[in-house]
């Protein structure tokens, strides 16, 4: 619970973006397809080459560019460019490139056998960009800077999960010779992290850059983003506007012999941020000079521009799409009148009509009906299971029925609370949908839609939470634990900061469980288990699962190699060449 | 003053435009009625939904159940959706020009007719109401409000309570030069009280210039009612409104063109009506108006005053 995890939900950038802009997502089962298509004509010379300068243009600019401070879902998609970390994502398409692999380290961790001890031993020949060694030492002093208060930012697994954690200040303030004594570097190759309890998960964890090395000699505080020191394949050569315009160029040093998951073909990258979402999409598709050797990272395409990319062949042989771990759903607070009546809970359930829904989400193209908590990933655990079957479309009917055994003869009122970003996700369109389906059965809802700021800050706090509100989640990595942890966990209850425990289950249950799984290093099993968990917690009806989104974007006609994992659903930008 | 308007082609013209307009959105209802549909039901049947929520057919899915086709993304009917747009965009624009003139009219004539030190005071408010950035506030405002509150009535008195500056600056004004002539001073030295005087000696002389006003304050409403819709801070969905289309189709331009066009063009041609009438109403009301006086033209020569104006060409006199 430690550190209120604030920006627990908007940690991935294409998030925050896809709320903030025309934008969208999701869908579907048919996992890959479109990275497969595109890699299939990627261009007249079919094999990549070296050379040539790849644009990135997005909405949200590289700020904070330290390892430190970022808040990345598998090492993020700039910063895999500059940081490596002991472990990294798979990068490849669809749900292969849905685990972790080694990256600096030789193997993803030996875990003791509780899961409560993980050993790593780092590669031969590692080197930082001014040629020096990389050492455990380095990467120890990395994850010690991350606790530092003046550099927050990162997630809050580290400060939870290492012993002592909970109290470390970072090595700033403690100058024992030691520093975080929970993780040990015997020898200048290996490290040893003690962890209070066990997790199964800590290599996937170990893909966030808090995990990239820092030389203590070069740290130099909060101004570090301005130079950080790169051990990936990419040096930062300037970084002006707070990452507005960041230019990316070889770092010498860096050896592919090393790094098997990144092939860095082009010689710059050059990352233009602060573009409105409309414009990035435009300037993709027309592709002229510079652009047509251009990525977005943040930017997915919208229900229009979708709409008008239908005629277009030659578009639509460059749009990638990718599946993220994500749910929109509709959240329950059962403290507020009427929903601690579970009978009223279901009604709703049985009422929506998701085709509604997922056509003011931007179309079944850009998102994919939910019936479960889980996104639909193996890895997640995904278990298909429906527990109140009501069709694509609804079952006003029985919503009706239900609504009288719990004593609302004559329908009844609500209020549906949301947000007024234009994100097709939490926004009034999707609510409006939600709306007119429960008119169907009854029930009366007016919208109450809040400035998205508010918004976030009422529906996370216990003590202004709305009875009924929309919700979404994403996971920090594609696993089941950081999807049902944060929301179901009664110990992750956030008295006086940001709660995501919405409906505040505290089920003895429930909590045995994760933890009972989070024992478990075998991931496979673990995943299987946790879509058994979010099976049982689906029956409560704590929760109406609307849609998963489905991320649509464009590239320009010079992009080759395209890679889509399922881990971010974004083409990985670490694979890309432009010649 | 009937009779010089019209003889405007224009005013009429104007005048025409709007009546229709009234009409069909007090007759929204029968309308829908008529057509067999309704604002809010969505019909999932009618849009692509793998293509973004595209309706499907020609020009936004115009059929015989639908005449202006539907919405992308829910299939609602656009025909009833602009006829209830048109509802709002007239209540809010003429409810917050009524609150604009009465506070306008109130202020001005205490200002222009009251103490210095009351003068000072209102006009110094005055000042200030008019520099400030009306949208900013707007936003402010109905960001603070209960969620609770009829939308419509908070625009109505956000935008009238906002913009009521430049008429009490007129009405100021003019009183000022009211109040210097003879009849005026007559009915004060009779020793009228002032509200008696203003009633009965200023108001009637201020109509014109306040009516002319209004006239054109209107189409600003309008506009800065779309433009709060637009931004989302309108009024509340389901609820329809011509700012809110407009917000929500921008992105489809290429798409679905008809779905920005429809509630574009029918935002300017109510604008461009009520700016046009609220012209032919100041130059009906002007005593000075060039065709009036006739000077410079044939018909000034026949010296007959009463004789229509309307009957000179505009472009003759010009």
């Amino acid at each position: 619970m430690a550190e209120p995890a604030r920006s627990r939900h908007l940690p991935v950038p294409a998030r925050r973006v896809a709320a903030a802009a025309a934008v969208v997502l999701l869908a579907g089962g048919v996992t890959a397809c479109g990275p497969k298509d595109s890699s299939a004509d990627g261009g007249a010379g079919a094999t990549p080459h070296k050379g040539g300068t790849l644009t990135v243009l997005n909405s949200e600019p590289q700020t904070n560019f330290d390892p430190a401070r970022l808040y990345t879902s598998g090492g993020g998609k700039v910063p895999s460019l500059v940081f490596r970390t002991l472990t990294t994502r798979n990068r490849e398409n669809g749900a292969a490139g849905a685990k972790a692999v080694p990256d600096l380290a030789t193997d993803t961790g030996r875990p003791s056998k509780n899961a409560t001890v993980w050993t790593y031993t780092l590669k031969d020949g590692l080197k930082f960009e001014d040629g020096s060694p990389i050492t455990s030492a380095d990467i120890k002093y990395g994850i010690e800077r991350s606790f530092a208060p003046e550099l927050s930012g990162g997630a809050p697994y580290l400060r939870d999960w290492l012993v002592g954690g909970e109290k470390y200040q970072g090595p700033y303030k403690d100058k024992s010779p030691d520093g975080l004594k929970s993780i040990e570097t015997p020898d200048a190759k290996t490290l040893v992290f003690h962890l209070r309890k066990p997790e199964g998960e800590f290599p996937l964890l170990a893909t966030q850059t808090q995990f990239a090395p820092v030389p203590r000699k070069k740290d130099t505080g909060t101004k570090y983003e301005e130079h950080p020191v790169s051990s990936g394949p990419y040096k930062v050569v300037k970084n002006t506007g707070d990452g507005e315009h960041v230019v990316l160029e070889r770092n010498e040093n860096w050896s592919q012999k090393t790094d098997e998951e990144r092939h860095a073909y082009p010689d710059t990258v050059d990352v233009r941020s602060g573009l409105d979402s409309s414009v990035i999409n435009q300037r993709l598709s027309t592709g002229s000079g510079a652009d047509a050797a251009a990525v977005t990272t943040d930017t997915n395409l919208g229900p229009a521009e979708l709409a008008q990319i239908g005629n277009d062949k030659e578009l639509r042989k460059r749009v990638g799409t990718g599946h993220f771990g994500y749910t929109t759903y509709l959240a329950f607070n059962p403290k507020v009148k009427p929903f601690g009546n579970p009978k009223v809970r279901q009604a709703i359930s049985y009422a929506v009509n998701r085709q509604s829904v997922i056509n003011a989400a931007g179309g079944s193209s850009l998102a994919e009906s939910a019936t479960t908590f889980l996104p639909p990933q193996k890895s997640f655990g995904y278990t298909p299971y429906d527990p109140f079957p009501a069709g694509r479309t609804g079952n006003p009917a029985k919503a009706k029925e239900l609504l009288k055994e719990a004593g609302y003869k004559n329908g009844l009122t609500l209020t549906l609370t949301h947000s007024t970003a234009k994100n097709f996700e939490t926004s009034p369109e999707v609510a409006t949908a939600v709306q007119e389906a429960l008119a169907k059965a009854g029930i009366t809802v007016k919208l109450a839609g809040l400035e998205d700021n508010d918004y976030k800050d009422k529906t996370h706090s216990i003590k202004d939470e709305p009875g009924l509100f929309i919700g979404h989640w994403g996971a920090d990595w594609p696993s089941g634990g950081p999807f049902l942890a944060p929301i179901f966990d009664g110990r992750q209850i956030v008295k006086d900061a940001y709660n995501f425990n919405h409906a505040q289950l505290d089920d003895p249950a429930v909590n045995h469980e994760i933890d009972e799984i989070n024992k478990l290093t075998d991931l496979d099993a673990a995943a299987r288990r946790w879509g058994a968990l979010d099976k049982k917690i689906g029956e409560k009806a704590l929760s109406v699962p609307l849609f998963h989104p489905v991320y649509k974007r464009l590239y320009g006609k010079d992009v080759k190699n395209i890679v889509i994992s399922d881990w971010d659903g974004v083409l990985d930008i670490s694979q890309v060449a432009v010649k | 003053m009937w009779r010089r308007l019209r003889a405007r082609p224009s005013a009429v013209a104007a005048a025409a435009v709007l009546t229709v307009l009234v009409l069909l959105a007090l007759g929204a209802p029968l309308l829908a009625a008529l057509e067999g549909q309704d604002a809010t039901t969505y019909h999932d049947a009618l849009i692509d939904s793998a293509r973004g929520g595209m309706p499907t057919g020609a020009y936004g899915g115009i059929s015989a159940d639908h005449w202006l086709g539907v919405e992308p993304g829910t299939g609602r009917d656009l025909f009833v959706r602009l006829l209830h747009g048109a509802q709002i965009s007239l209540l809010v624009a003429l409810g917050a020009t009524a609150v604009q003139v009465l506070t306008g009219v109130t202020i001005g004539l205490a200002a222009g007719f009251g103490s210095r030190l009351l003068d000072t005071v209102l006009s110094r408010l005055t000042d200030v109401m008019v520099a400030l950035p009306m949208l900013v506030l707007g936003v402010a405002l109905t960001a603070v409000v209960p969620a609770g509150f009829p939308r419509p009535l908070l625009l109505i008195i956000v935008i009238g309570l906002l913009n009521w500056g430049g008429t009490a600056r007129v009405v100021r004004a003019q009183t000022l030069s009211l109040k210097k002539l003879d009849h005026v001073a007559a009915a004060r030295l009779a020793g009228w009280r002032p509200a008696r005087v203003a009633r009965r000696e200023l108001l009637p002389a201020l109509a014109a210039p306040v009516i002319t006003y209004a006239a054109i304050l209107v189409p600003t409403n309008i506009v800065a009612e779309a433009s709060l819709s637009f931004l989302g801070i309108g009024v509340k969905p389901p609820t329809a409104s011509w700012g809110q289309m407009l917000s929500t189709a921008t992105t489809w331009f290429r798409a679905d063109p008809l779905y920005v066009l429809l509630p574009a063009a029918c935002l300017f041609a109510t604008v461009l009506a009520f700016t046009v009438l609220g012209d032919a109403v100041r130059a009906a009301l002007d005593p000075r108006e060039r065709s009036r006086l006739r000077v410079g033209t044939r018909d000034g020569s026949r010296g007959t005053p009463a004789a229509p104006a309307g009957r000179i060409p505009k472009g003759a006199a010009a």
